[in-house]
């Protein structure tokens, strides 16, 4: 997305609807790409055996790319 | 709700592959199932920071909290049996991912949860202030924790570009609250963060 000025933020007070929401995705991930990589889900932690059971050998499910939210 | 509209979101659920939408909505059908029995849920730690920020950053795992009094532990087993849940008390796995239910939310910040109005009703998520200064504490003490330190970048970016209002007063209060006292780091990765995106520093120290 281009135009910040569109992009719904998720506020203080109120709710956000779940299309803002979805329409927020991309920008916000960009952001963090700027200042961090852009997968930083940890190598490991205490519920490794049963997540790496659950998704064949990794932590979770793999993230969709920023492209394609 | 009703049986069929829990099988249909289960459905729904079990089938989405993006693991920030699967959360989301998993943690939208726990909400509405405990809210219907008097319990207030919300999404807490690394689930909630990635609701926020799409940071990339969360495991296979969702964690809630309640915000006030929870179920007894039977009823907490009826109500997550309801989604077929396997395992207990306080973790199950549901739907091709894992739940966890820890206890009380542990909150200082006096803003309100963030709330969104997901598919099968509203999930609130753990207030940003409280997340920040937290996570900027994880990523010094007890010692330094690059993980800890790029997931507060990344929250410090999306709330700084406007994304996520904050109340910084708060954040200033909390910061310097005997649980945290991390003003200053706070302040200075809010600092980078800002001269990274080119942006004000809204965490000014003076």
């Amino acid at each position: 997305m281009n135009s910040t000025s569109k992009i719904p933020c998720i506020p203080i007070d109120g709710s956000i609807s779940y299309e803002d929401w979805l329409k927020g995705r991309r920008y916000r991930r960009e952001l963090g790409n700027r200042v961090a990589p852009e997968i930083i889900r940890r190598k490991s932690s205490s519920s490794d055996r049963r997540l790496k059971k659950l998704f064949d050998g990794e932590r979770g499910l793999p993230f969709t790319p920023t492209e394609k939210l | 709700m009703d049986a069929s509209k829990i099988k249909s979101a289960l459905a729904d659920i079990t089938a989405e592959q993006d693991p920030t939408i699967k959360s989301l909505k998993m943690a939208s059908l726990c909400s509405a199932l405990w809210a219907e029995r008097g319990v207030e849920l919300v999404v807490v730690g690394g689930s909630a920071i990635e609701i926020l920020t799409e940071g990339a950053y969360a495991s296979g795992d969702l964690d809630l909290c309640h915000t006030s009094v929870s179920l007894p532990i039977r009823q907490r087993q009826e109500v997550m049996g309801l989604l077929g849940a396997k395992g207990g008390p306080r973790n199950w796995q549901i739907a091709g991912m894992f739940v966890d239910v820890l206890g009380l939310a542990e909150s200082f910040a006096r803003t309100p949860y963030r709330r969104v109005q997901a598919p099968y009703g509203d999930v609130l998520v753990m207030k940003p202030e409280d997340l920040f200064v937290e996570r900027v504490l994880v990523s010094v003490y007890p010692g330094e924790n690059s993980s800890a330190r790029e997931c507060a970048k990344k929250l410090a970016a999306v709330i700084v570009a406007g994304a996520i209002p904050v109340d910084w007063n708060e954040v200033r209060r909390l910061a310097n609250l005997p649980e945290y006292r991390n003003l200053p780091e706070c302040e200075k990765l809010v600092k980078e963060v800002a001269d990274e995106l080119d942006l004000k520093n809204p965490l000014h120290s003076d």
